[in-house]
């Protein structure tokens, strides 16, 4: 089969799992989590660099797949694109609670941003996507990062960057827009 | 807001960086608009391309079975007909269930460690009072589990810390024998990688022997259908 097709019939699988786990069925349960629990939690550590906080964090996605499942509607996007933003959603979550936890002081310097930044990247082996990224212009590139695997708001890039709001939500929705671009059409296999 | 002004939010918000109150808007909006959707779905697919970059690291295999255990179909209480209950809501194997489902829902594990502790306190008290006597199963099968009971309070516990799994179709049934007459104590499953308790709070005075025999999922049978594989005289 080439890729496309394999990600194509992957996805008609996600979706009856989801449909038998809306009816409860455990045993379609244990194959999505044996399908979605590593880049899950992958995601997680990636975003909390911490295991104990990452395990946390899996498990309430798929206490959550468990109980919403049925909330899945296929004409709003893949079963895949709905499980991780589930996943980010929650690390997300997680990420925000600690650093209230931490209290972090909301004024760092810009040199530690980069560090955020490099140190995501770094994190990102996925060879097409870091490219994608790496292609970026650096201001896009760094609202994206933080963004996304920093789990900052657009209003706190702006502040961290001292940068003006309008700023941030233009460079987070110009990065967008670009990587979409050179990521449509090439579509990597599902792990 | 207009359309305008939050469809240009829908990037950060398939990124999740939109505030609470932002995101609640941009949601509301997507169900009365018709273009807004659609756009958010190809967002959303650029957004999954993120998610799935970060270096793959595999999960410890203890997380996936406390996740599966937390699903799995469970009896919940089980009433024994001499008027005395045994809530096996508290035994180990369901409060790991529920332990798992409240560390989720509430973000804490401190319901879990708390669980956890409060069973092992109850063992503690059994053990630590004068008349407390402990009860080693054995059997024709290896396993370390102990009864460990206190016939003045009528308080007692059965510790497993090693049993083999009885496979999806069977259980583990906890038997009090008074005479040659068994009565169901409650059904469980062992717990993989950590010790079980489940407490018994029955007449002791009345039972020669505690025992363990192997049934039907989920819920046990109402007399023992096989030879015990453990028996403890008490």
């Amino acid at each position: 089969m080439r890729p496309a097709q394999l990600a194509a019939s992957e996805e008609l699988e996600d979706r009856q799992l989801l449909a038998r786990i809306a009816r409860r069925d455990s045993r379609a349960f244990e194959v999505l989590y044996d399908r979605y629990g590593r880049p899950v939690y992958s995601l997680a550590m990636g975003m909390l660099r911490d295991a104990g906080g990452a395990q946390e964090v899996t498990q309430e996605v798929f206490l959550s797949i468990w109980r919403q499942a049925a909330e899945f509607d296929p004409s709003r996007g893949s079963a895949r694109s709905w499980l991780l933003a589930l996943a980010h959603h929650k690390a997300v979550d997680a990420v925000r609670r600690g650093r209230m936890r931490a209290a972090e002081p909301l004024q760092e310097t810009k040199t530690s941003d980069l560090d955020v930044v490099d140190e995501a990247l770094r994190r990102v082996e996925q060879g097409r996507v870091r490219e994608a990224l790496v292609r970026l212009p650096a201001e896009q590139r760094e609202a994206i990062v933080l963004a996304y695997y920093g789990g900052y708001t657009h209003q706190e890039i702006a502040g961290r960057l001292g940068i003006p709001l309008g700023t941030a939500k233009t460079r987070i929705r110009d990065g967008m827009i670009r990587l979409r671009g050179t990521l449509a059409g090439v579509k990597e296999v599902a792990p | 807001m207009t359309h305008e002004a939050l469809r240009e939010l829908l990037p950060a918000y398939a990124l999740d960086a939109l505030t609470a109150e932002e995101a609640r808007e941009v949601r509301a909006h997507l169900e009365t608009c018709d273009r807004c959707p659609g756009e958010l779905a190809l967002l959303q697919e650029t957004a999954t391309r993120l998610a799935g970059a970060p270096v793959q690291v595999p999960p410890p295999p203890q997380l996936r079975e406390q996740i599966l255990a937390a699903v799995r179909p469970q009896p919940s209480v089980v009433t024994i007909p001499r008027g005395w209950a045994i809530g096996l809501a508290a035994a180990a194997a369901a409060v790991i269930v529920v332990a798992a489902l409240t560390a989720a829902r509430f973000g804490q594990q401190v319901a879990q460690l708390q669980q956890r502790i409060a069973a092992q306190e109850q063992v503690l008290a059994i053990l630590a009072g004068p008349t407390a006597q402990t009860s080693v199963l054995a059997g024709s099968i290896e396993a370390g589990v102990k009864f460990v009971y206190d016939r003045t309070r009528g308080q007692g516990a059965l510790v497993v810390t090693d049993l083999q799994d009885p496979g999806r179709q069977s259980v583990y049934q906890l038997w009090l024998v008074a005479g040659a007459v068994p009565e169901s104590a409650g059904v469980f499953r062992p717990a993989p990688g950590r010790p079980l308790v489940i407490p018994v709070r029955a007449d002791f005075t009345r039972y020669q022997a505690v025992a363990i025999s192997i049934e039907r999922a989920p819920f046990g049978a109402a007399q023992p259908t096989t030879t015990p594989i453990l028996v403890g005289r008490i």
